[in-house]
């Protein structure tokens, strides 16, 4: 009987400027085989299906537990965590590509630092006079807590912007997970405070309004986090800002 | 005069803490990490943090926590600073609090408390079951905030290489490469916090993430910094053993009724469901009879590896038993173990409804570390400090469940206002260091990864590390048995002559993940016979470390901190005394009152 | 520095205008329009009334170029400015809502032609003062007759996408629940509009009057 194999489709680039190839790989089937252990069987053995010699793929993981946001690839043409996609619930042959709405740095891994600048954008903090002992914090009622503890274990993953249409090179739309932690900020009685400022720097070039309502990142969150709710609510505090703000100062 | 600049390596909870503090001190702070510092492995934890605040009226206290801790610890943590964390713990949850960290909530509004393993008391505040997460991601905010402000200086995508000493042995900065560019570059800074986390990567699989490798520790070793009770490292009994990782699966599947078995016969290599009651094994039952499959952790962990690697029952030969829930029915399992089994189903694609998990103790943290002073985190190196869990204080022999995150922060937190007085109060500061000691440094870092480069041979550095993991695993984690220890030790050791023979399969210059595995790697060999060395000196049992031909804890003899040393090239362990001075050791046993 | 903090950008702005523009008053013009043509489900003679009615209406020109051209021209304008912005990527995530964005760019495409044929054809050729006689010799022309079909379904189909975005977009449907069911109130729209868009159609066509018999009494 033939060892069963899996087979993967691998897009190869050296580095940003190089132009991207194909490398086919054929390893050894194991039960319960995911991505990364996919990804370290190359680096442990870098030779092709036709027996080229090749180099280890470069990719980025950390946790492979589906915590740390790291290991996010367009796997079979949707894009995935790859600590999560198990090869047996895959097609073959298994594609594997970089995500396409970042820099790519190397093969499949990319620099999401666009939306960690988002991030400081949009003041995603809760701004603390300091860490010196103060007292308790301000009481949270256990409703806003039920609905902030989903928001808060977005993990930065960027799914949600790889499968926005409005996320794109022309356009320098935040996405869905960073409209979301806006929400998660303003909804905690300390970060109310300063809500205005949050919502204010949405209202800017490639804020919330390059939103499309197309409801794609909702789909694709691994951590099912209701992010077309938090854009709504969003939207519903910017206008009223702006209405409000206007009519009245 | 130029201001002093302090540099941060490691950005989970006690490297952001760290830094945290040295920007609101106003002194400049670069901030090293290999990943996006929001994704450091601190959002792994699960449980929660503790600290003794008695919100539930059960007359708890921080002594009570100090005791636990202790206790917990088996007395191998030096007390006077246990104390000062346990005391300081309620402020840092209600800094954490005002932080906006999501912590569950009383119907007051109150934080909640949850009861945890090894305490009477509801001691333990979480947010849902990510509660590391949570608070990386607070810290994380709170760092950003500086970064706006241009406090802090992020240089993700860097490993560290080594620390710049000058000739009086004084820390005057780093090496770090650029992990895209594969340069090394020169840091200067006045002082450097390590907080690089725990060693997993040197057990092949554990519960740790990727950059849990120790490399950062091992290299800072061979420069002269200590490194403390190495041989203390927590293993989980029950994980799920992926071939990439190993994934918690929590205790209370046992709890629920699960039972654990193997096949009799190890040839057997039918489906789990088709063998039938009469030919399997279930060796917890058996052995112990009262308890069964719920005896404490550290039994249940030995007696899975002695099924495994005495016993060679281990399901297909593999490191793993059954661990069987599908006996109960499913609606049962859906109330009571929904999440749980998702997370099993998730990674392993198996139902464990319907068929029976693999499980297997899996290495989850190292008590031990970096040697730093009692008092404010420092080495034995000036200038050079160690905080979260790449230190050995606060847990002593074995680590209290919850107890990580709050050490972490607090240690933290120590080592960022330890370190900007230090900066102030240096009579010759890094400025006035001749630059020939960065330049030497940058050479010789240099020369490192052109040896790697351009060398020729045959060994993979990913297999070498396969076989370091298996030879830890098997040999250093649960049980102990000292010819099996020197066995490994010479195994280590070959592997080390191995790795001299090393051929890299990719030797580009951009973002080469091969280049730094490999520096890693030869870290990481230097760092597992620290722990081995240590585990075979150590004759007693203690905490989380056993010896079946030494099953007592021996305070006459043991009661004592290793501090291994580097010296001429080699490991030399020496030993220091505990400071015992608030809580007198007992007999450390949870089948009964304490 | 705090007037700046307040004053959302000019491209928010706009954004927001096309939203609402869809609903009103281009939204609410076509449901007007809708209407009053459904009165040749009545009789030639009350369309014909209801025409006159409207064609005599004071400032005729200003509330036209106001409140219908104007505002079309701007929804259409800025839509197909947000059209170039977006990338589809309906291949890899043929999802319903990836469907439905899609649709709302070709539909609005489709809806721009036909509507800009149209008034060139009923409007602008007629001097604004159509006839029953004159629209029924009109849809003789079977291909003028099918464009119109299209041009209706896909109008129709535009503004009940469009009202499901719209109360999203506004966060007036923020839940889950309340986004299903904005999403199901938007395709009754669509699905009346449409239906009532291609009867009056067929009244035209096959000078058919279902509701005649109000007229006589």
């Amino acid at each position: 009987m033939a060892e069963k194999k899996v087979i993967l489709k691998i897009k190869r680039q050296s580095s940003p400027g190089q132009p991207a190839h194909w490398e086919e790989f054929s390893l050894r089937w194991r039960p319960s085989m995911n991505i990364i252990i996919c990804l370290r069987d190359i680096a442990e053995n870098p030779v092709t299906r036709d027996g080229k010699k090749t180099t280890p793929v470069s990719y980025d993981s950390n946790c492979l537990e589906e915590v740390c946001g790291s290991c996010a690839m367009v796997i079979n043409g949707k894009v995935k965590m790859a600590c999560s996609a198990l090869v047996d619930q895959l097609t073959q042959p298994i594609t594997i590509e970089p995500m396409t709405k970042f820099p790519i740095v190397r093969d499949l891994a990319v620099n999401r630092q666009f939306m960690f600048d988002s991030l400081q954008r949009v003041k995603a903090w809760i701004p603390i006079d300091g860490t010196y002992s103060l007292g308790e914090g301000p009481r949270v009622a256990p409703e806003i807590q039920e609905k902030g503890y989903p928001l808060s274990r977005c993990m930065t993953c960027g799914l949600c912007l790889e499968v926005c249409p409005q996320v794109n090179s022309g356009n320098n739309f935040v996405g869905a997970a960073i409209i979301s932690q806006v929400r998660l900020f303003n909804m905690h009685p300390t970060g109310a405070m300063h809500a205005k400022e949050r919502i204010r720097a949405l209202q800017g070039e490639g804020g919330i309004e390059e939103c499309a309502n197309v409801q794609n990142c909702v789909q694709a969150c691994p951590k099912a986090i209701p992010l077309t709710e938090s854009i709504a609510e969003v939207n519903r505090e910017a206008w009223k800002q702006s209405l409000v703000g206007w009519l009245l100062g | 005069m130029t201001q002093p600049k302090i540099i941060v390596v490691g950005g989970g909870l006690a490297g952001l803490m760290a830094t945290i503090r040295v920007a609101e001190s106003g002194l400049p702070v670069d901030l090293f990490s290999i990943v996006p510092v929001k994704r450091s492995h601190s959002v792994c934890a699960q449980g929660g943090i503790n600290a003794a605040k008695n919100q539930k009226g059960e007359g708890d206290t921080t002594a009570k926590h100090l005791d636990d801790t202790i206790y917990g610890g088996d007395f191998l943590a030096n007390q006077p600073l246990v104390k000062r964390m346990c005391d300081e713990a309620p402020n840092i949850i209600d800094l954490l609090d005002r932080m906006g960290v999501m912590f569950n909530r009383t119907p007051e509004g109150l934080l909640d408390y949850r009861r945890f393993g090894g305490t009477l008391y509801h001691r333990t505040a979480f947010a849902g079951a990510t509660t590391g997460q949570q608070l990386l991601y607070a810290l994380d905010e709170q760092v950003r905030r500086h970064e706006s402000e241009g406090k802090v200086k992020k240089f993700e995508g860097f490993t560290f290489l080594s620390a710049v000493l000058d000739d009086a042995g004084v820390c005057r900065g780093i090496s770090a490469m650029d992990l895209r560019s594969m340069e090394v570059k020169i840091f200067p800074a006045d002082a450097v916090i390590f907080c690089t986390g725990g060693i997993g990567a040197i057990f092949g699989r554990s519960t740790n993430s990727v950059v849990c490798t120790g490399s950062a520790q091992a290299a800072l070793f061979q420069q002269g910094v200590d490194y403390a009770n190495g041989e203390f490292i927590q293993v989980h009994p029950t994980s799920i053993p992926g071939e990439d990782k190993l994934r918690l699966m929590s205790e209370s599947a046992r709890g629920e009724g699960g039972r654990v078995w193997v096949p009799r016969n190890p040839n057997d290599t039918r489906p789990a469901k088709s063998i039938p009651e009469s030919e399997r094994f279930y060796f917890l039952e058996e052995w112990y009879p009262k308890y069964g499959n719920l005896v404490p952790r550290d039994i249940a962990t030995r007696a899975i590896h002695r099924i495994v690697y005495q016993e060679k029952l281990g399901i297909n030969g593999q490191a793993a038993v059954y661990l069987d829930v599908s006996h109960i029915d499913s609606e049962t399992l859906d109330r009571k173990l929904e999440g749980i089994l998702e997370i099993y189903e998730k990674f392993c694609g198996v139902d464990p409804r319907k068929e029976p998990m693999k499980v297997f103790p899996g290495m989850h943290y190292t008590m031990g570390g970096i040697w730093i002073n009692a008092v404010d985190q420092a080495t034995n190196v000036p200038g050079i400090y160690a905080a979260g869990e790449c230190e050995y204080q606060y847990h002593g022999a074995n680590r209290l469940g919850a107890n990580s995150l709050v050490s972490c922060i607090f240690g933290g937190g120590i080592a960022g206002t330890a370190a900007v007085k230090y900066s102030n109060n240096l009579e010759k500061g890094t400025a006035s260091v001749p630059s020939t000691i960065f330049d030497s440094e940058k050479k010789r870092q240099d020369e490192k990864n052109q040896a790697l480069l351009s060398q020729d041979g045959a060994e993979n550095p990913m297999t070498i590390w396969k076989e370091m993991g298996e030879i830890m695993t098997e040999h250093v984690t649960v049980t102990r048995i000292n010819k099996n220890l020197e066995l490994a030790d010479s195994q280590l050791r070959a592997l080390q002559t191995r790795y001299r023979k090393i051929n890299l399969s990719d030797r580009t210059r951009w973002s080469n993940q091969t280049l730094n595995f490999a520096r890693e790697l030869e870290n990481m060999l230097l760092l597992a016979r620290v722990v081995t060395l240590g585990a075979l000196a150590r004759n007693e049992s203690r905490g989380a470390h056993y010896k079946p031909d030494f099953p007592e804890r021996d305070d006459a003899n043991w009661l004592k901190t290793t501090r291994a040393k580097f010296k001429n090239g080699d490991i030399q362990l020496t030993y220091e005394p505990v400071d015992i001075s608030l809580i007198p050791p007992r007999v450390r046993k949870y089948d009964a009152a304490k | 520095m705090s007037s700046t903090a307040t004053r959302p950008d000019t491209n928010y702005l706009l954004r927001k205008l096309h939203s609402l523009s869809g609903i009103v008053p281009v939204g609410a013009f076509l449901a007007e329009h809708f209407w009053s043509n459904s009165a040749a489900l009545v009789s030639a003679a009350k369309y014909d009334e209801v025409s006159r009615d409207l064609q005599t209406i004071p400032f005729r020109p200003l509330v036209e170029w106001a409140f219908i051209f104007l505002p079309m021209l701007y929804h259409a304008g800025y839509g197909i400015y947000i059209w170039i912005r977006g990338k589809s990527n309906i291949s890899s995530y043929p999802w319903v809502g990836n469907w439905l964005y899609t649709t709302q760019r070709y539909t609005g495409l489709i809806a721009f032609a036909y509507i800009a044929w149209h008034l060139y054809t009923q409007r602008w050729l007629t001097h604004g003062k159509s006839t029953y006689a004159e629209v029924e010799q009109f849809f003789t022309n079977p291909y003028f007759l099918l464009f119109t079909a299209i041009g209706v379904l896909a109008s129709s189909f535009h503004l009940g996408i469009g009202i499901w975005n719209f109360l999203c977009k506004w966060g007036l449907a923020a839940t889950v629940k309340a986004q299903r069911a904005a999403g199901q109130l938007g395709f009754v729209v669509a699905f009346t509009f449409s239906l009532v868009g291609v009867l009056i159609l067929i009244s035209f066509r096959l000078d058919w009057h279902p509701f005649s018999y109000y007229w006589q009494k």
